[in-house]
């Protein structure tokens, strides 16, 4: 490694984001190369004097009660919230009053630059789109998921738990396969008055997981971990449900 | 769980760091408290979307967005483009007095100066990194940039800090006098 490919990699070196192999061949340059060198113990020192001489402001008592009273005083899940300040155009609008539109619009405005696995989450709301336009969601078509589960575990080298939610409205009606990030997925079909959802269903240490709801190509993404595996619902469903889903079907069963 | 009691667990851990990264961000105490409140009304509406492990870069996330949302109300924008000649004249060396600058001599707010005007795209990377410790990945989804971006942010903020005029007085001083 020379200077020129060297100096570049220092920054994310000196904060242990560089690769094992990359990582000895930039410490050997480093110190071999006083220019380098230096470059490198700058950053260090930067981020001691960073530590020692820059503050760091905690939240004032005064906020912090203000904040830990918010769940009580704020109410949830309602669409009167809307009425707050700069939301209030969308009482204007024909979307007035319509409590799913108004959550969807605050995901997009707030937790949707949040990326997790942005891959994987990008993947399988391809998968999911392609699937619906071949007319392809369903390989082992049943609603019973003794059927189901065994169908998935001959064909992956995992087993994945098939929930039963009828109870609450979603109906399974059966499972494919999607190829995803380098290995096969289970993917578990359900549906809900007319959305149709895939359950993307990994072990949980398949890297790590997407988190908060998001929207691709105006399909919603929701993920949960629960029962070992990592969760990922894709669907037209509005998000807030879709969360909800994801959530009560990685809990499993039990609770 | 409950709302509140997962807006106990989730979010109130992170109400310091939240209000520090506002803090910096919006450089006034009073503009980071209305910005963490903004930010803890939008989180509790959607609690039920994060896991444990995820919340704090989750809800930096709100604080951010919640930052910006208040800064385009309330301020004129800064605008730095994000390629090596923003480096130069991001920042703007007339705008400070020489006297002021060498009066902050071997003064430790030199420092912390020198970070308050670094320019935003700049700040909120190095805070990340350098305050909270976050991951070059956890910045990346915080701040929605690829990680390679996160990687050539921090360099530049650095090679800013390293070369910014609050700073120089004190560098040249400690290079001279040290033995
Ligand atoms: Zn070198």
């Amino acid at each position: 490694m020379n200077c020129h490919e060297a100096a570049p990699l220092i920054s994310a070196f000196a904060d242990g984001e560089i690769d094992r192999v990359q990582s000895r061949d930039i410490k050997t340059h480093l110190e071999g190369c006083p220019d380098c060198g230096k470059k490198h113990r700058d950053i260090l020192d930067l981020r001691s004097r960073l530590r020692a001489e820059v503050p760091y402001f905690t939240a004032p008592p005064a906020l912090r009660a203000r904040i830990g009273d918010l769940p009580r005083t704020t109410p949830t899940r309602s669409a009167d919230r809307v009425e707050r300040g700069r939301w209030r155009w969308l009482l204007s609008g024909a979307l007035a009053g319509c409590a799913a539109t108004v959550l969807a619009w605050i995901v997009g405005t707030s937790v949707l630059t949040w990326r997790a696995n942005e891959d994987f989450v990008a993947q399988a709301v391809q998968a999911h789109v392609r699937a619906a336009l071949n007319n392809h969601l369903i390989e082992v078509a049943s609603s019973d998921q003794h059927t189901v589960k065994p169908w998935l575990s001959a064909r992956l080298d995992y087993s994945p738990p098939v929930p039963d939610l009828s109870r609450d409205g979603f109906t399974l009606t059966g499972a494919r396969l999607e190829y995803l990030a380098g290995r096969s997925v289970a993917t578990l079909v359900y549906r809900y008055r007319d959305h149709t959802i895939d359950v993307f269903v990994r072990p949980e240490s398949s890297g790590a997981p997407p988190s908060a709801p998001r929207t691709v190509r105006g399909f919603n993404a929701a993920h949960a971990t629960g029962s070992g595996m990592s969760w990922l619902a894709v669907s037209d469903l509005n998000p807030e449900a879709l969360a909800g889903f994801v959530g009560r079907i990685a809990r499993g069963p039990d609770q | 769980m409950s709302t509140e009691s997962r807006f106990r667990a989730l979010v109130l851990p992170h109400l310091d760091a939240a209000y520090n990264l506002a803090r910096w961000l919006a450089r006034d105490p009073h503009d980071a408290e209305d910005v963490v409140q903004d930010a803890c009304v939008r989180a509790l509406k959607y609690l039920d979307a994060v896991r444990g492990a995820d919340a704090k870069p989750w809800f930096l996330t709100i604080v951010r967005r919640a930052f910006y949302d208040w800064y385009r109300s309330n301020r004129s924008p800064e605008i730095v483009r994000d390629d090596g000649l923003a480096i130069d004249s991001a920042v703007d060396e007339s705008a400070i007095d020489p006297a002021q600058a060498a009066e902050r001599r071997g003064n430790s707010d030199a420092l912390e100066d020198a970070v308050g005007n670094l320019p935003l795209v700049y700040r909120e990377v190095l805070l990340l990194r350098e305050m909270e410790e976050l991951s070059y990945k956890e910045i990346a989804h915080i701040v929605d940039i690829p990680i390679g971006t996160v990687m050539s942010r921090l360099a530049r903020a650095r090679a800013l800090l390293q070369r910014s005029p609050f700073l120089r007085a004190i560098v040249a001083e400690r290079a001279g006098g040290r033995p």
